[in-house]
């Protein structure tokens, strides 16, 4: 072995060992699990073979909350990198105020999800400020949380509010990386504020760029925190993501069988995601 | 091998020792067990002003009986279940614990709770209301006591009557009535609806419903507790009442909980512990002036309302310990420690015997008047069925409930759809 391999995994070690016992070892314990109709207490752990897996495939309730997730992920990956970009070119040129704006957008980032959910349900509630408002101006106020159609819409508006200061910050990061010369030298070239941001911005942040949707993607994936305090999954469902449904069937139900299996499947579906993104982005090559 | 080749002197002293170990053993066999010893763990979830309380019982407890030392631990009641039943499961059990009356079956189904059949022997037992003494039973045996106990009634806003021109005075009694009141105070242009009603999804929706089943006459589950008998003309009535006050009548909205709080109902059932969470100085004071009624019923229904409450029960440790408990469950379920309970938290009596005492019912009257219709009321209290799968049948009814107040399906396609999906809970394993 070479000295260099020696060192490598000396140095590797002690984080695999912390990766191995916290986060492998559940997930194949998790996966055991799903094999077994565990109660969450009792000792006996009955092997059921992938009887919890059938049972997910043919819930209509089930593919429902993988829907309403997608819905939920795509919406936050879409606005929240889109918007992050956009606000993260106007606070580049903002000069002075530009550590004030990275400030102001990041509070959200560092905003519990739990006391987000609470405040913004009171504000889309219909006796809340958002509904006085809309009265005060004479228009009667949609009912934000109790219409299926923009019961999502709200909690997305929430989900971006909190992930757009991440990725504005990351995005600033990039733009800032980018030498000021290229651009100088490709106005000088004739090139345009478009052909500019086109040739040379893009392209030079599309790893930044690709990173933003794949992490805002699985995060929002794994949404549960805000779902649970703002709408708990009503009405009829439309904001009952995946992680309130396995939240429900572990901890409601004690079905740590089904609920593992669940578990499983995400963990699946956000696998498969991750790796068409990559796919699609050529991600693996550039990085 | 003969008895000659003992001596005489070991004949006297072999007789003498066999006399003073028989004499030792029935000394020690008959003789009362001594007095219990012992630090007792009690886990509860009573936060809040409960919380104050609950430590001030245990302090005088601790004073009282320096044998016995209790230590009271509050676990919040979203985790409290989960920690009971891994306890139960081989952890560490706490002695003492109360628990919400749902999670009871599941609870005495672990066979981790010690069976109080021969400790009740010491107490008036009879003196607990029926419908409680039914939750702590299982299988037969007794498993819990009841102690404390809370229900739903009617709350109003005085304000929101008086500026429609009602008498404040003058709350519904009929779900007629009801309707009447709740069209006079809403105004759409304000924000102000007349009545709340519970139309998110879980237990909220569905132990409100419950009240309006059993005034209406109908039951939820059949008797023997295997199928579902809501879907019934009684379950028809009471949630097309629902259905009309949403849709038709436009009185109540389809919003997340908490309305009345906040000024923009005039009505709503809510819990006993509200009476002390809304007054001045209490969890959640509110500003307007409000006041308590019974539930109004249906015409040709009967009263009723909804049981909520804890039950306390002993884990099985060393016979020494379970003694000890029992010490402590006793008094903390005594007469004269419920009445000092009861005044100190708002919550309703569970024995018959403090609901007619005397220091009671006057503190009751003169300090908090607003709670008379609960007390008054609490023999019209049913509990919801004891059944292990009991979270996931409340689920699923309200999901399909939800859908008729929703408009989306039909009052009866609603009663049907909830009823299929329940008895399918009921049929598999608990």
């Amino acid at each position: 072995m070479k000295d260099e391999t020696k060192t490598a995994i000396i140095c590797i070690a002690p984080a695999l060992v912390v990766i191995g016992i916290f986060t492998l070892l559940p997930i194949f314990y998790s996966f055991y699990l799903s094999l077994t109709d565990w109660d969450g207490f009792s000792p006996i752990k009955n092997f059921v073979g992938f009887s919890n897996y059938l049972e997910l495939i043919s819930s209509s309730d089930f593919w429902k909350s993988v829907g309403v997730t997608f819905y939920y992920a795509v919406g936050i990956t879409i606005i929240s990198v889109v918007a992050g970009l956009v606000l993260a070119s106007v606070i580049n040129r903002s000069g002075r105020l530009m550590s004030f704006h990275r400030v102001i957008f990041f509070i959200p980032v560092v905003t519990s999800f739990v006391a987000a959910g609470v405040v913004f349900r009171s504000l889309f509630s219909p006796a809340g400020f958002l509904s006085d408002t809309f009265r005060s101006i004479g228009l009667s106020p949609p009912n934000w949380l109790a219409d299926p159609t923009l019961a999502m819409p709200a909690l997305i508006i929430v989900g971006v509010w909190n992930r757009l200061g991440f990725n504005t910050v990351i995005s600033l990061a990039a733009l800032q990386s980018i030498p000021r010369g290229y651009y100088d030298k490709a106005k000088i070239d004739g090139a345009g504020n478009w052909s500019r941001f086109r040739f040379i911005t893009v392209p030079l942040m599309k790893p930044i760029i690709l990173l933003l949707l794949v992490m805002s993607m699985v995060d929002a994936f794994l949404i549960f925190d805000l779902a649970f305090a703002m709408t708990g999954g009503d009405p009829l469902g439309a904001t009952r993501v995946v992680g309130l449904y396995l939240y429900r069937n572990a901890f409601h139900y004690y079905k740590m069988g089904l609920a593992s299996a669940i578990a499983v499947i995400v963990i699946a579906i956000i696998l498969t995601m991750s790796l068409i993104q990559m796919k699609l982005s050529k991600f693996g090559r550039e990085a | 091998m003969s008895i000659k080749g003992i001596s005489r002197t070991t004949a006297v002293v072999l007789t003498i020792a066999i006399i003073v170990v028989a004499a030792i053993g029935y000394y020690y066999f008959t003789l009362p067990p001594p007095p219990p010893k012992g630090e007792l763990k009690f886990w509860n979830y009573w936060d809040g002003t409960n919380r104050e309380a609950i430590n001030a019982l245990v302090e005088e407890w601790n004073e009282k009986n320096p044998d016995i030392h209790v230590t009271s631990v509050t676990i919040s009641w979203g985790e409290l279940l989960p920690k009971l039943m891994a306890a139960a499961a081989g952890g560490e059990v706490p002695e003492v614990a109360i628990g919400d009356l749902v999670w009871m079956p599941k609870l005495a189904k672990t066979g981790m709770l010690v069976s109080l059949n021969d400790f009740i022997k010491d107490i008036n037992y009879t003196d607990f209301y029926p419908e409680m003494r039914k939750i702590g039973s299982y299988d037969n045996k007794i498993y819990s006591l009841p102690v404390s106990a809370n229900n739903l009634q009617l709350f109003y806003n005085k304000d929101i009557f008086e500026a429609n021109g009602l008498d404040p005075n003058k709350p519904p009694t009929t779900w007629d009535e009801l309707l009447t009141i709740a069209k006079a105070c809403t105004d759409p242009d304000k924000g102000i609806w007349g009545m709340e009603l519970y139309t998110g999804t879980g237990e909220g929706l569905t132990w409100q419903f419950q009240v309006y089943l059993w005034q209406a006459g109908g039951e939820f589950l059949s008797a023997d507790l295997s199928r579902a008998a809501f879907n019934s003309p009684e379950g028809k009535r009471a949630l097309q009442f629902w259905v009309d006050l949403i849709q038709k009548d436009k009185v109540s909205p389809l919003a997340p909980w908490g309305l009345f709080g906040q000024g923009k109902a005039a009505m709503v059932m809510d819990g006993t512990w509200m009476v002390g969470g809304w007054r001045p100085g209490g969890w959640a004071p509110i500003t307007f002036s409000w006041g308590t009624a019974a539930m109004p019923i249906p015409s040709g229904g009967v009263q009723a309302t909804n049981m909520g409450g804890e039950q306390i029960f002993i884990f099985k440790t060393t016979d020494e310990k379970q003694r000890a408990a029992w010490e402590f469950v006793k008094w903390l379920t005594s007469k004269e420690t419920q009445i000092h309970w009861d005044i100190l938290t708002g919550f309703m009596p569970v024995r018959d015997s403090v609901a007619r005492d005397a220091v009671y019912t006057t503190w009751a009257q003169t300090t908090e008047p607003r709670l008379g219709p609960f007390i008054e009321n609490q023999k019209y209290a049913h509990s919801r069925p004891m059944v292990t799968q009991y979270p996931e049948i409340s689920d699923a009814f309200s999901e399909e409930i939800q859908k008729a107040l929703y408009g989306t399906v039909s009052v009866d396609a609603a009663l049907a759809n909830a009823e299929t999906r329940v008895n399918q809970i009921l049929a598999a394993a608990g």
